[in-house]
């Protein structure tokens, strides 16, 4: 295939020696485009910047809200390593992506592929499965899922049918993250939408010439839609894996505010809440803040590298 | 990062603030409370609790509106919870309710913190009466020589009791029990009914303070923890074989009924809590409750004292006399005392208890209650409560759950106890 190779650089018609009427025209407009960005540049730098370099900042104090911060250098980073309470928020949080993301990836391949044929129906069973992710974030879920999974409710009915007698999975500290996990999956809608769009994208032409040399349906998945929805699946294993660093709502909701019991709920937003608002270690929260921020774009880094191993990208593209 | 974000809304609100008023648009009625034109006032009352609640405070209000024409006062309430997370935020941003709803918990923390009104220069102006009061309650609110809260009703730690299944197991509580008695009945109770016979009073911070105070000890002094790691182990080691042995409710079970009460949902026979709180085991369960006199060491002394809920003012209130007026007229009006009844505990004063005349079985439960314990001669004084008592009692009930439900050995949950205490009492 030939290419025609856009010229490098920037692609803008204006040249350096443009008239200078021309360039005051040019300057007018942007003075209007800034204008119309105003209030989204206002809003950016009151409520996401300036935030963000306060708590930068407060990651290095000592402050309760009330007395003015008191620069404490490493102090809170060293706290928080020493904090057995953090050690574990971390591993719950690890925990809960570990489970929960390949899960509910896992479901949303799944059911996007059985939805990719068009069969009777589809729109109605794409909208079915899509419904939980628009409302899964709500807190109201969170209660419906507490008590569905509370002693002697449905599933623990169902497993005593089934002869397991585990009991209620949110107060036993073994089982509370599986129906934390259980939840994000029951979430599969958003991903299972992406991959659908991911899979109508794949030329019938592939599976045609794939077909004639003999391959059988796993072999057609394994080499041809898998390979061609990789930047698909690049992108929700990215998404999901931050989502579900961040995980709140839910643990707090359905843990009843506690993240317990023997902070088995315990997601490191949760600790972080209770450090800043609970009792009031700002400093120690900023600092908590700022190590997730840390831990969420190394993980993508190690992600964006690794795309490199298993992202086919379409080689017209390259 | 949205986790970053939340945690400066308050320099964000001065930098807002700031250039608001460098342009010079500071609107007159903004911040705590507005003045009008013709002098009327408007205060902010917060105060923790449940709808039943609501509607007793706002026929409250209505009447003190009727008699200060020119005091509004405007209501904002939450559960405990949250309505002192979200109290935390307002303080922070120099914002605070006028008036609100306080406990022994909190003085000390916001008073350190600059938050809390004295509210003697009033009483001594005669803004606000400060005698009156039954059984010295008057001093609940005093903290290093400050009056910080007025006490708005009495309450003490009891055993609330499920009638039936003590009945069942042939066991009557009675005044002086020992704690020995105590595990003995929980004792039948297990092998009687097969249900534990207590909900977990291992974890309740309150519980053990009276346990402490039995043996001249006290859970907190002025700067710190009154007791040590020995005793706390023995406490604790106690309390995981009781759960072990099920003469306790197994804590797994206990977090997932919450907020409902481990009694009132049959799993426990018995609970340590406030003698006021009695008021919901009826609504929420089916069998008969009552109140049981807390075990002693030696058969005497409970270590029981009268707390209290109480009205609080922002030290930064522009209306500090209103505000006094107002808290005066919650506390001391007759007629508040008919409609609010022992919703906070007894009425505190003299005038308000005499104008409300319990008529059903569960008021009526809770001033005998108060009555004869008081004519027991137990009850002590308040123990002070150190900057940090609210943190270091939630540690407390959480790490004691740990305990229950078998995560940390009684010895580590020590060691994990005194750490977090000692940090968050040094805050």
């Amino acid at each position: 295939m030939t290419l025609v190779k856009a010229p490098p650089g920037r692609v803008r018609t204006r040249h350096p020696a443009a008239p200078a009427a021309l360039r005051r025209r040019d300057r007018r407009d942007n003075l209007a485009g800034y204008l119309f960005m105003s209030p989204w540049i206002a809003g950016f730098l009151l409520l996401t910047a300036g935030p963000m370099i306060a708590s930068l900042y407060f990651a290095f104090t000592d402050y309760n809200l009330f007395n003015t911060p008191s620069w404490i250098g490493l102090d809170n980073f060293t706290q928080m390593f020493a904090d057995p309470r953090w050690r574990k928020s971390v591993e719950v949080t690890a925990e809960y992506v570990v489970i929960g993301t390949p899960l509910k990836l896992l479901l949303a391949l799944g059911v996007a592929l059985l939805l990719a044929r068009n069969g009777r129906g589809q729109g109605f069973y794409r909208a079915a499965f899509y419904a939980p992710s628009l409302i899964g974030a709500s807190v109201t879920v969170g209660f419906v899922w507490r008590a569905l999974f509370s002693d002697d409710a449905i599933v623990d009915r169902a497993q005593s049918f089934l002869g397991l007698h585990v009991g209620g999975w949110v107060g036993d500290p073994e089982w509370v993250l599986y129906s934390l996990a259980a939840l994000t999956v029951w979430q599969f809608g958003a991903p299972m939408v992406i991959f659908l769009a991911g899979l109508k994208q794949v030329p019938r032409e592939l599976y045609e010439a794939a077909a004639v040399d003999g391959a059988g349906p796993l072999r057609r998945f394994w080499s041809v839609t898998l390979p061609m929805i990789s930047p698909v699946l690049f992108f929700n294993v990215l998404l999901e894996t931050i989502h579900a660093f961040q995980i709140f709502g839910s643990a707090y909701v359905v843990s009843n505010a506690t993240c317990g019991p023997a902070d088995s709920a315990l997601v490191y937003t949760c600790y972080l809440y209770q450090k800043g608002f609970k009792e009031a270690q700002m400093g120690f929260a900023s600092a908590m803040a700022w190590m997730l921020l840390l831990a969420v774009a190394l993980v993508t880094a190690v992600l964006f590298w690794s795309q490199k191993r298993w992202v086919h990208y379409e080689e017209a593209a390259r | 990062m949205r986790a970053s974000g939340r945690v400066d809304r308050r320099s964000l609100l001065k930098i807002t603030g700031g250039s608001v008023a460098a342009l010079g648009l500071t609107a007159a009625g903004c911040g705590t409370g507005g003045g009008s034109a013709d002098g009327t006032v408007t205060i902010r009352y917060a105060w923790w609790g449940a709808d039943d609640r609501a509607k007793r405070i706002n026929r409250s209000i209505e009447l003190f509106e009727k008699k200060h024409p020119k005091i509004k006062v405007k209501t904002d309430f939450q559960d405990y919870v949250a309505f002192w997370e979200k109290f935390q935020t307002q303080a922070a941003g120099g914002n605070p309710p006028d008036v609100f709803q306080c406990a022994i918990a909190f003085l000390r923390k916001y008073d350190k913190r600059g938050v809390l009104l004295d509210l003697k220069q009033q009483a001594d102006a005669g803004n606000l009466k400060m005698t009156g009061f039954r059984s010295g309650l008057e001093k609940v609110g005093e903290v290093d020589g400050k009056l910080l809260g007025v006490p708005v009703g009495s309450n003490t730690m009891s055993l609330v009791i499920d009638e039936k299944v003590f009945e069942k197991a042939g066991i009557t509580p009675k005044q002086g029990w020992t704690w020995d008695e105590y595990f003995a009945a929980l004792k039948k109770i297990r092998d009687t009914q097969h249900r534990a016979g207590d909900s977990g009073y291992f974890g309740v911070m309150y519980l053990y303070d009276l346990y402490l105070r039995q043996q001249g000890k006290a859970f907190f002094t002025e700067k710190g923890l009154g007791f040590d790691e020995t005793d706390l182990r023995e406490w604790w080691a106690d309390g995981y074989d009781a759960v072990r042995s099920g003469l306790v409710a197994d804590p797994k079970k206990v977090v997932q009924i919450a907020p409902k009460s481990a009694v009132s949902d049959g799993i426990a026979g018995s609970e340590f809590t406030w003698d006021n709180f009695s008021v919901r085991y009826d609504s929420e369960g089916n069998s008969t409750y009552g109140l049981a006199p807390v075990p002693t060491t030696d058969g005497k002394k409970t270590g029981q004292y009268l707390s209290s809920l109480m009205l609080s003012a922002s030290a930064r209130t522009k209306y500090p006399q209103q505000v006094a007026q107002f808290i005066n007229f919650m506390v001391h009006d007759p007629e508040v005392g008919k409609i609010m009844g022992y919703d906070r505990g007894i009425l505190a004063t003299e005038a308000q208890y005499q104008a409300f005349e319990p008529t059903d079985p569960v008021n009526k439960a809770i001033a005998a209650y108060e009555e004869k314990t008081a004519a027991a001669g137990v009850f002590g004084p308040v123990t002070p409560h150190p900057a940090g008592a609210d943190t270091v009692e939630a540690a407390f009930l959480r790490i004691g759950t740990d305990l229950g439900v078998g995560k940390t050995e009684p010895a580590d949950a020590v060691r994990q106890f005194f750490s977090e205490a000692k940090s968050a009492l040094a805050g």
